[in-house]
């Protein structure tokens, strides 16, 4: 009994009527998803219209904005209820319709493979020059707060990690040599001498009391945004240091903090990985008597301390380097073919849409002959 | 063995295009079949003067005072005989404000020679760069044309100053004029350097030639002159480059002095000369390369004589047209005839893919223009057992109309040349190819098939008394069935494209133009099937459904080119716009006649009461 009283309630959010109209306007948002790169471009369009649970809109001059479309957010959520539920109420548990089970068992697991990429997965970009070893890789997405201390062999690195590096943000932490009051935060902003925006800068120490920090509209690619930051630094012991002015537009500043030289700055965040690459040789290769690139390839040393790891490795289009939990690819490359770089990505959930294809392959296949062979017969 | 079977094609295809030429001219042919190095790929000199001629002309023979010339007779006066080359209408200008620039008007005159460009020449190279500028995607109608036929000059004079600086009289008399300057000036500059006394007329004498060569070494569209034996695609040298060198060795190519004394044959029509040293250079060439590459050269000039897709597409349509009259009178007989037909052009259409993928050493999908041929193809071979299950012409005509209409396309897609060309780095693995696009463009073929399915079920619904339900039943059947084929496919492409872009900059999916097509086309495909399980459509919405299909597929396939944004976008499209805007509209207004009300059907496979 109590079985028949939650499947009356799952009924209407199993609807086949509701999947059509749900496909209807992923299709839709496709569309306007498509056609808006061409303005926004691929980022910003996709913010927009896909990671979004509502499309909003406004006339270009006002400065209110209403929700016009279900974003992608919703219909994508909408969709995984509407095929959860299809499963328990309105598919019988048949040979006939095994592949129709499948299949839809392997769009949840598609669905849910991108909600671990969302969720999970980060990118960050690693120059390496020919002969360079490199332990961390750079995310252009993100800035880290750093106070670093200079040694004579190696430099110690105080950092305050991404997601604390927020307007508002107060950072107190007896580790850090100094707390930090982030007063104000740009996502990207404007960097420049301040008599050129003819603003006056916050800042009374360092290079802000020459250089203005200005919000900016986000750039079309995250990469691009200058992050900047406003920050009050008061010494552990109390002393007031003054209003920095930090931005990745500008170089490490120095300060002298209880007697201690540091330099503090707003930087590209630092991934640090347990071991290292080193470039031994970077190959641009053409086609004969042409300018067409026919193939990029590094040829790099892995070398891990934990895991005794110490062998070559060539990384070249297509064929990544998987190690470890990340992955790294030939992206680009510069510096007259001595510079490599490479995306490195980690993604916990990456081999799930490999499964996923396999398994609605299989069910779609399944269904399709299954419905072909009786049809056949009958003929 | 098999080098004897390709001399036999040849020897045939050499017979069948003789026919035309006339009298004992040179042998033009023979040394089209010469191998060359051009865009990063060996291939025949043929396939140069070819796209290059069908890049400027549109067409691959030449029409001059009234008699027609091969692309390799053509190409032969360009680079041997240049002052009766100039006079040829080769370019073909459709732009009226163009035309006008020229002083006429468009219903006067569509082709040009160079000699009648030559007084705005400098004026079209300089709005031609002036268009360069421009972005690709916002540039103007005239910008676009000025900027295409700045292009065509361009690959005009290059091709022109290939083998020989355009202004030669005599090639081989220039280069003996080099070797003595050559020989007096190093010995004035070795007297220089040993503080002698030397002749510093010697050594300008040298300088003018030097220049010349310059000149050649970088205009060449080709390099002519094959390694030594053993050698890398990479060591291929052209003329200019190569004489720059014998500059310093003192050696020349042993190809340079056949090519000088065929270009003199060539101006002066000696036949006997001509053929001798095509047949030195010939020697030279088999002596260096791998048999391999020369049997590839010999067959890929067969497959451009024999132009097997053009013949497919006439034999398509005449099988089109039998199945059509079949249905009005003799049905038996002619859908037979009708089918064989049929089945002997797919077979002209499998060869003619299937040497493509030879000489490319790749997957049938590489470019657009491969993509329109694969469509067809598939389309066809799918048409196959759907007409021998139903047998009524209706999966077979279905599958003439897409193979002959994408051929077309492909056709018109070969305008920028050589459509075998190189593959950037990012692409060039066979591997992805094979799988990813490959399933994809079947998906495209199969969405494509069940939307001609659709058409007949309509047109003969409307218009046929004698359609009969259980026809239509047969149609419809056919048609879920494509379509379900149609779904997975598009499904495993699309997801293999996802794997691929996975695999080369991890990211799995990245709403890219040409991905969110492809997702287009699966959504719209579940979303029928859906639509039909839910019993919210019949027959004719099923079928009306399927026609929006194939408009979905043709934007997701050309549509996303025009954006000019993502990865995916390989060259914007000014003319396949207003086709694609056709098309729509066409198949628009086919919706619009299903959706006719079921009195008006002179058949009546739909009944009166609902849909």
């Amino acid at each position: 009994m109590a079985n028949t009283t939650w499947k009356t309630y799952l009924k209407p959010l199993a609807s086949l009527q509701l999947t059509i109209v749900l496909l209807a306007l992923l299709m839709g948002l496709v569309v306007a998803c498509t056609l808006a790169q061409v303005n926004l471009g691929i980022f910003r369009a996709v913010e927009v219209y896909m990671r979004s649970f509502l499309v909003w809109w406004g006339p270009a001059s006002a400065t209110w904005e209403i929700p016009v479309f279900p974003g992608g957010a919703l219909v994508g959520g909408a969709l995984l209820i509407n095929l959860t539920a299809a499963m328990f109420v309105r598919l019988e548990a048949s040979w006939r319709k095994g592949g129709l089970w499948l299949s839809h068992i392997g769009l949840i697991v598609l669905f849910l493979g991108e909600f671990v990429a969302g969720g999970f997965q980060v990118e960050t970009m690693m120059p390496v020059e020919v002969g360079q070893t490199m332990n961390y890789a750079e995310s252009n997405r993100h800035a880290e707060l750093v106070f670093i201390e200079d040694g004579a062999t190696e430099d110690t690195v105080y950092s305050i990690a991404p997601s604390r590096v927020v307007e508002g943000g107060l950072i107190q932490d007896a580790a850090l040599p100094a707390s930090v009051n982030i007063v104000e935060y740009h996502r990207n902003s404007k960097v420049m001498t301040a008599p050129v925006l003819a603003a006056k800068s916050r800042a009374n120490a360092g290079f802000g009391q020459q250089v203005v920090a200005q919000a900016a509209d986000p750039a079309p690619s995250e990469e691009q945004n200058i992050p900047s930051a406003y920050v009050e630094l008061k010494s552990s012991k109390g002393v007031n240091l003054g209003t920095w002015l930090l931005s990745t537009a500008l170089e490490p500043q120095p300060i002298d903090i209880d007697g201690k030289p540091y330099r503090v700055a707003l930087r590209q965040w630092r991934n640090y990985m347990p071991f290292s690459l080193t470039l031994k040789e970077f190959r641009h290769d053409k086609y004969a008597g042409t300018e067409i690139a026919k193939n990029f390839a590094s040829l790099v040393r892995l070398t891990d301390p934990e895991t005794k790891e110490d062998r070559d490795v060539l990384i070249y289009m297509n064929h990544p380097l998987r190690y470890r939990g990340r992955t790294f690819f030939q992206a680009s490359f510069g510096k007259g073919d001595t510079l490599s770089i490479f995306q490195v990505v980690e993604n916990p959930g990456w081999q799930i849409p490999y499964w996923a294809c396999v398994i609605v392959s299989l069910g779609l296949a399944w269904y399709f002959i299954a419905r072909m062979l009786p049809a056949r017969r009958s003929a | 063995m098999i080098r004897a079977w390709f001399a036999k094609l040849l020897i045939l295809a050499l017979a069948l295009t003789g026919l035309q030429a006339q009298g004992p001219r040179p042998d033009a042919k023979a040394f089209g079949a010469l191998p060359v190095l051009h865009n990063g790929r060996v291939k025949p000199l043929d396939t140069v003067g070819r796209s290059t001629l069908l890049m400027i002309r549109g067409k691959q023979t030449v029409r001059h005072e009234g008699q027609t010339l091969t692309a390799n007779t053509w190409m032969l006066d360009l680079m041997f005989n240049p002052e009766l080359a100039d006079k040829y209408q080769v370019f073909m200008i459709n732009d009226a404000d163009v035309v006008a620039m020229l002083g006429k008007r468009p219903d006067e005159q569509r082709f040009f020679s160079l000699k009648d460009l030559e007084p705005k020449l400098s004026e079209i190279m300089e709005q031609s760069e002036k268009a360069h500028q421009v972005e690709n995607a916002v540039r103007d109608r005239f910008q676009r044309a000025i900027s295409s036929l700045g292009e065509k000059i361009t690959a005009y004079q290059r091709l022109k100053n290939s083998l020989q600086v355009e202004d030669t009289t005599d090639l081989r008399m220039e280069l003996s004029a080099f070797g003595t300057a050559l020989s007096e000036g190093s010995k004035a500059f070795q007297a220089q350097q040993a503080g002698q006394k030397f002749d510093q007329g010697a050594m300008d004498r040298v300088m003018p030639f030097i220049q010349r060569y310059q000149f050649i070494a970088g205009a060449a569209s080709f390099a002519f002159l094959p390694p030594a034996k053993g050698g890398s695609d990479h060591d291929w040298v052209n003329v200019g480059n190569s004489l720059l060198e014998s500059a310093k060795t003192g050696a020349p190519h042993p190809s340079v002095l056949p090519l000088a004394e065929a270009s003199h044959a060539w101006k002066q029509g000696d036949k006997a000369a001509f053929d001798k040293a095509t047949a030195a250079l010939q020697g030279i060439l088999k002596e260096r390369l791998p048999a391999q590459t020369f049997s590839k050269a010999s067959l890929e000039v067969t497959f451009n004589a024999l132009e097997p897709f053009y013949k497919s597409t006439l034999l398509y349509l005449v099988a089109f047209l039998m199945y059509c009259f079949s249905w009005i009178m003799y049905e038996k007989p002619l859908q037979k005839a009708a089918w064989w037909v049929m089945l002997g052009t797919l077979a002209l259409h499998t060869f003619g893919m299937v040497t493509r993928m030879y000489l490319e050493g790749r997957p049938p999908v590489t470019n657009l223009y491969s993509s329109a041929v694969f469509i067809g193809w598939f389309a066809v071979l799918l048409a196959v057992p759907f007409e021998r299950y139903s047998k009524r012409g209706f999966a077979a005509l279905g599958g003439c109309v897409v193979g002959a209409a994408t051929l077309v396309i492909a056709q018109s897609l070969t305008g920028s040349g050589d459509t075998m060309g190189v593959m950037v780095a990012v692409l060039d693995s066979n591997f992805w190819l094979a799988t990813h696009v490959t399933t994809i463009t079947i998906g495209y073929s199969a969405t494509f098939l069940a939307g001609l399915l659709a058409h007949i079920y309509i047109l003969r619904g409307l218009l046929s008394s004698s359609f009969t339900k259980e026809e239509a039943g047969v149609l419809v059947k056919s048609a879920y069935g494509v379509i379900c084929f149609a779904l997975f496919f598009s499904f495993v492409g699309t997801v293999l494209g996802g794997i691929w872009a996975d695999q080369s900059w991890g990211r799995f999916w990245g709403w890219d133009p040409k991905e969110n097509g492809a997702l287009l086309i699966v959504l719209w495909n579940a979303l029928i099937l859906h639509a039909r399980w839910a019993g919210m459509i019949r027959d004719r919405g099923l079928m009306i459904m399927a026609i929006v299909g194939g408009i979905i597929t043709s934007l997701s396939w050309f549509g996303v080119n025009m954006l000019g944004i993502g990865l995916h976008s390989y060259g914007f499209m000014d003319q396949a716009f207003y086709a694609l805007v056709g098309f729509a509209a066409l198949e628009l207004l086919m919706i619009g006649l299903a959706c006719l009300p079921p009195h008006i059907w002179r058949s009546k496979i739909i009944p009166l009461s609902k849909n």
